[in-house]
């Protein structure tokens, strides 16, 4: 749901920005900001504006799903093969046809990764979202911790970390494959950076 | 036609990337753009798509300046190889060769055919290649996709950019002839780049010869610039094998003699070069070898006559041809 919310304007940003180094910077900057905000503290900061319940915990996720999504998709786009881009114009596509035929196509896999990235963090922390009453699994956790049940507290985190490995991997299997067939190999996530 | 008017170009400060190039090359014809990098070939070949603007001058194809046509327009109408092939890695052959006419809006089933066709054009089984992956290409392989894209839409122009660059020799000398074998009966208006003089002689019916600083330091048919070579750069850059490479260039009817010294030699036909005319020579002792009509004799070729079919090409130099 989050990432719904997410991804959409965080691509758009990273299209507009992959060609502007300034712009780029400072977008990728305020997100990394955003980014490092403790999730408590965000939480927090959203209540105020948006009461209790799934607003803050959605908007939350969804600021934070931001950053991931924006770099990869500048880094994707940066790192499609020039000749494949000048191949594009010099056969008459317009800009726009560069974008969606050839461009942003050969980015999606790095894209994808970065949704990858903002799913599973987003899936961590839904979990603290209990605390501003917006239910799901971190429900189960809390009322474990109070109740001293170390056994609702372990059986919670083993699902809500499941959840994350399953989400992951799918992702995973996602980017992959749309990653076939290519013949240059894209920096990884870790050295997207 | 396409022709250069005092086209230049210069980025920033220092000497131009091309200087002041005036050039045409008339329909139908290859010229081939040779010389070292640094030499502006390549920012030559760009103006005539509207890649690269010149600074000043101009470009006209068929006495239309570009600058003047819509970018996108322009370029559709223009077949384009570029160097290191550029497929998109993403889209299977049959969708790399269709990009032209996608944009041009054809129908399906056209595009179907015309890829096809395109394929078997360029020595590529349709059942077999249609649906690979770029990646799964040899590399010449993906330099002939790469031509069929250029091709796809009809464009009376080409522009070639190294296009058989990234392959190794054998293979480059196989796609060197199919591009000679089909450009013999497509007849396309064809700018070629190259840094390689031997593929420049062999492909082009136009050379020119372009200096560091974007200079055009001769142009001219392959057996002019090879018999008289107009400035001291243009001679280091064909280099000293000139005069073999010139055998190669000069038909054996070039050196017809009557003056035959009597006696058995070998026989050759009368499209034979020159150069298999000396093969001949020096591999047997023959002092002639017969050139062979279609029904006679036509005459002989003897050392003396070669020596002077090559001082008649060298006999015909004018000091105030180089442009």
């Amino acid at each position: 749901m989050a990432l719904l919310l997410a991804v959409p304007p965080a691509v758009a940003i990273g299209v507009a920005a992959a060609r502007r180094p300034r712009l780029a910077g400072l977008a990728i900057g305020s997100a990394g900001v955003i980014f490092t905000i403790p999730s408590l503290a965000l939480f927090a900061l959203l209540v105020g504006p948006l009461g209790l319940g799934a607003a803050p915990a959605v908007s939350a996720l969804a600021l934070y799903s931001v950053l991931p999504v924006l770099r990869n998709t500048v880094v994707g786009l940066q790192e499609v093969p020039p000749d494949a881009i000048e191949a594009a114009r010099g056969m008459g596509m317009t800009e726009r046809q560069a974008l969606w035929r050839v461009r942003l196509p050969l980015a999606l896999p790095v894209v994808v990764g970065g949704v990858r990235v903002a799913a599973v963090t987003a899936v961590g922390m839904a979990t603290v979202a209990a605390l501003v009453a917006a239910g799901g699994l971190g429900d189960s956790i809390f009322a474990g911790l109070r109740a001293g049940d170390e056994t609702q507290v372990l059986a919670a985190t083993a699902v809500i970390a499941a959840l994350a490995l399953v989400v992951d991997g799918a992702l995973a299997a996602v980017e992959r494959n749309f990653r076939r067939g290519r013949q240059v190999k894209l920096p990884s996530l870790r050295s997207a950076r | 036609m396409i022709e250069y008017q005092e086209a230049t170009k210069r980025y920033g400060a220092g000497p131009p990337a091309l200087d002041s190039l005036s050039l045409e090359v008339p329909a139908g014809e290859t010229c081939v753009l040779v010389g070292p990098s640094g030499g502006g070939k390549t920012t030559a070949l760009k103006m005539v798509n509207r890649l690269v603007e010149p600074t000043s001058g101009r470009v006209l194809i068929d006495g239309n300046d570009v600058a003047a046509s819509d970018p996108v327009e322009l370029r559709r109408g223009i077949g384009y190889v570029i160097q290191q092939v550029g497929l998109f890695p993403h889209l299977d052959v049959a969708a790399n060769v269709a990009t032209v006419p996608r944009l041009l809006g054809w129908e399906r089933g056209r595009i179907d055919a015309r890829v096809d066709e395109l394929l078997d054009l360029v020595g590529l089984d349709p059942a077999i290649y249609r649906h690979r992956r770029p990646d799964e290409l040899s590399g010449g392989q993906r330099q002939r996709v790469g031509v069929a894209r250029a091709l796809a839409a009809d464009p009376p122009i080409l522009l070639m950019d190294e296009p058989f660059g990234a392959v190794d020799p054998v293979t480059r000398a196989r796609l060197q002839d199919e591009f000679l074998r089909l450009q013999q009966h497509l007849r396309r208006t064809v700018v070629l780049v190259t840094h390689d003089i031997d593929e420049a002689l062999r492909l082009g019916d136009h050379l020119a010869v372009l200096a560091e600083g974007g200079r055009l330091e001769q142009s001219g048919t392959p057996a002019d610039v090879l018999a008289r070579p107009a400035t001291p750069f243009v001679a280091d850059f064909v280099g000293a094998g000139r005069t073999l490479r010139r055998l190669d260039l000069l038909s054996a009817t070039d050196a017809l003699t009557t003056d035959s010294p009597a006696g058995e030699g070998p026989t050759v036909a009368s499209d034979a070069t020159l150069a298999d005319v000396m093969a001949a020579l020096l591999s047997t002792d023959a002092p002639a070898v017969r050139v062979a009509g279609n029904s006679s004799v036509l005459g002989v070729v003897t050392l003396e006559s070669i020596r002077a079919a090559l001082r008649d090409g060298d006999g015909r130099q004018d000091p105030g041809a180089s442009p």
